[in-house]
């Protein structure tokens, strides 16, 4: 697969004349162009191209090792591009070393300098550059206040709770005014529940100074809140960029498919191929697939059925719908409190898993180990994958 | 076990405390006991007699009388050869620590950017000399400085100098030899430190606009403070009392108050007043001990609170 640059139409194209103003900035605030980092012949960065607008939040996707911390150490200047360009806002800065870039970033578990205090912390940037004592407090205080920590100004890194600490970070790499922000894994260090609340403070601020943001994060449910777009890397390449929802119920690949989320995949070879409908027959299911729009393939192609398991219904009764359903027995049951999800043995014996919402109280104890039900879904809420 | 039997118990010290009182029983035979010695014959006045010096405490009319005799340390300051060899100490030990410091910090700082494996075999090159006799090792600069040693021959068959230079016996002879005798101690408490240091505070600073230097004066130096003064510490505070290398190597004008102790002490046989110079250079270490201190409960403070 090659890294296509997915570009965003303009806003001018989007947005009649006379509507609400538009706040994008352009499209090509910051440009990687053809990006590559090699060590010792290992890739890390795989030609990688994209465009970023302006005041947008970008986050790269990945497991661990799929390059994604590396082309972030590139856009800070930690690492230097084995090829390629990156330019931000018309200026080429792949050659600037990291004090020169106008770009900031907020490190995984912080880095803070433990021997300053947090006021000194904040300011540290600022006394590089030269600004006024005066206008440098006065800065000071405003990214204090912003992230709300001007009453421990005083204290060192060490008396601070992790989230504090967080605020702190935010508050140092924020100090400069960049053109650009970059977050490693910002919410890393923090638990589960401290960590959904920070993301949304986190979003709220970038979005009101503006400022232009790259993320890396291994967690799906991270970057899906905080990011306008995604880029899902593997093997140093991008497998699929897009808007988190566009991400989730349109995945590309069979590898995006079962990274974000969980999905049911039923593999099989297209059986009828028409303009408005196709059906694929897998041999796990008794009945042809019928996905009702046409798809770029032929007869016969081998290609994947992805059903995320909340798109699936679950009966006791037959459907009926003349297709897309199967029979099977309930072997496992998880139990969320507010959802089950129910893992049936379809009589082909595929595993299919299907999310249900415990709408009434006492509702998942209408199903139960073992109980024959049906499973449906509807002509248009799966995804046939090429690729 | 009957309850007489667990009072008896009770008398006997526990296992901590006799593991505890190990050390302390070493430094009482070891250390207070022949300090409160010293300091006694401090106060007492030379005699011709085994041991040579009058007692403190003698009995009158069967009442124990203690005579304190100020008139040694009142000796010691009033004569200038004294005074003197504490300034020149002093000076010897600021300059060599100075010295250590400046070589050591960059040798400490290269070895913590060495990898695991590489870091492991300098840091045996650093300890290595330490495994023979400190004696033959300042010995060895004896034959290295020398008039016909190893650096006069080598600069002679070069033809760079005529005639050999005089090293050895000279205050240069005694820097080399101090220098070069205690640069590990300056070294391993850096190295200690420097390898602690995250480099991703330096990845931050050079981020918010610092160039290299400037991180280094800004994050590194300040961070490898405590690092700095233990190493300062573990080198000023011996030098001081240093004789053997200001004795091989140095002149005779090389004025150290080892060596002054030593005269007093062997070749004057005036344990008094040898005592009394002990004393007042255990007082003069002590300063900087406290300081030392001072400094570690303060950092300390800073990261419990």
């Amino acid at each position: 697969m090659t890294s296509a640059i997915l570009s965003t139409p303009s806003p001018a194209a989007t947005s009649p004349p006379g509507a609400k103003p538009d706040k994008r900035g352009v499209d090509d605030y910051l440009v990687i162009d053809t990006v590559r980092k090699e060590f010792d012949g290992f890739v890390a960065v795989d030609d990688v191209s994209i465009k970023i607008r302006q005041g947008e939040i970008f986050a790269l996707l990945g497991a661990s090792g799929c390059g994604k911390s590396t082309l972030l150490r590139c856009l800070a200047g930690f690492e230097k591009p084995t090829s390629g360009r990156i330019v931000l806002a018309g200026a080429d800065v792949t050659d600037l070393p990291p004090y020169q870039r106008p770009i900031n970033m907020m490190f995984q578990s912080y880095a803070l300098f433990p021997h300053m205090t947090v006021e000194q912390n904040v300011a540290f940037g600022l006394k590089q550059d030269g600004v006024p004592k005066d206008a440098c407090q006065k800065r000071v205080d405003e990214m204090l206040g912003l992230v709300q920590m001007n009453k421990f100004a005083k204290r060192k890194p060490h008396q601070l709770s992790g989230g504090q600490q967080q605020r702190v970070a935010l508050a140092r790499s924020l100090a400069k005014s960049p053109k650009l922000l970059l977050l490693d894994e910002p919410m890393g260090a923090l638990d589960k529940k401290l960590r959904s609340q920070m993301q949304l403070e986190l979003v709220n601020i970038i979005e009101t100074l503006g400022v232009t943001c790259v993320m890396v994060t291994h967690d799906q449910e991270e970057a899906m809140t905080m990011a306008n777009r995604i880029a899902i890397m593997e093997a140093g390449r991008f497998r699929q960029i897009g808007s988190p929802d566009e991400i989730y119920e349109q995945p590309n690949s069979r590898y995006t498919a079962e990274f974000i989320g969980s999905v049911n995949l039923f593999e099989g070879k297209i059986d009828k191929d028409e303009k408005d409908y196709v059906t694929i027959a897998c041999p796990s299911l008794p009945d042809p697939i019928y996905v009702a729009h046409g798809v770029t393939g032929f007869t016969g192609m081998d290609v994947a059925f992805a059903l995320r398991p909340e798109k699936v219904q679950i009966s006791k009764d037959e459907p009926g719908e003349p297709h897309n359903k199967a029979h099977g027995i309930i072997e496992d049951i998880a139990y969320f409190g507010d959802h089950s999800v129910y893992h049936i043995r379809l009589d082909r014996g595929t595993k299919v898993m299907c999310n249900f919402v415990n709408q009434q109280r006492w509702a998942s104890e209408s199903f139960t180990w073992n109980d024959p039900v049906w499973i449906s879904w509807g002509d248009l809420e799966g995804v046939v994958l090429t690729s | 076990m009957s309850a007489r039997a667990r009072g008896w118990r009770r008398l006997l010290p526990s296992a901590r405390w006799g593991l505890i009182s190990i050390p302390y029983i070493w430094l009482l035979l070891f250390f207070a006991i022949p300090f409160l010695i010293a300091l006694k014959i401090s106060f007492a006045k030379a005699a011709i007699a085994m041991p040579p010096y009058t007692d403190v405490l003698y009995w009158v009319d069967g009442f124990p009388v203690v005579k304190l005799r100020g008139e040694n340390y009142l000796y010691l300051l009033g004569d200038s050869l004294y005074i003197n060899a504490y300034l020149s100490s002093l000076k010897i030990a600021v300059i060599s620590t100075t010295l250590c410091l400046l070589i050591g910090y960059p040798m400490a700082y290269a070895i913590s950017r060495l990898s695991p494996a590489a870091r492991n075999i300098a840091l045996l090159l650093v300890i290595l000399p330490s495994w023979t006799s400190f004696l033959i090792r300042i010995y060895a600069w004896v034959g290295i400085l020398k008039p016909n040693g190893l650096i006069n021959n080598f600069l002679l068959n070069l033809g760079v100098i005529d005639a050999p230079l005089k090293l050895l016996h000279t205050p240069i002879a005694v820097y080399i030899g101090i220098v070069y005798a205690y640069l590990p101690f300056m070294v391993l408490p850096l190295y200690t430190n420097l390898v602690k240091h995250d480099h991703r505070l330096l990845e931050a600073a050079s981020d918010l606009g610092a160039k290299p230097w400037q991180a280094f004066l800004k994050v590194t130096l300040p961070l490898s403070k405590a690092g700095i003064i233990a190493g300062c510490m573990l080198v000023a505070i011996p030098v001081v009392g240093e004789f053997v290398i200001p004795e091989m190597l140095g002149g005779p004008d090389t004025l150290m108050i080892g060596r002054v102790l030593w005269q007093e002490f062997f070749n004057n046989r005036d344990w008094p007043v040898a005592s009394a110079v002990a004393m007042i250079m255990l007082g003069l270490l002590i300063i900087p001990i406290m300081i030392f201190h001072r400094s570690q409960a303060k950092e300390m403070e800073g990261k419990l609170t």
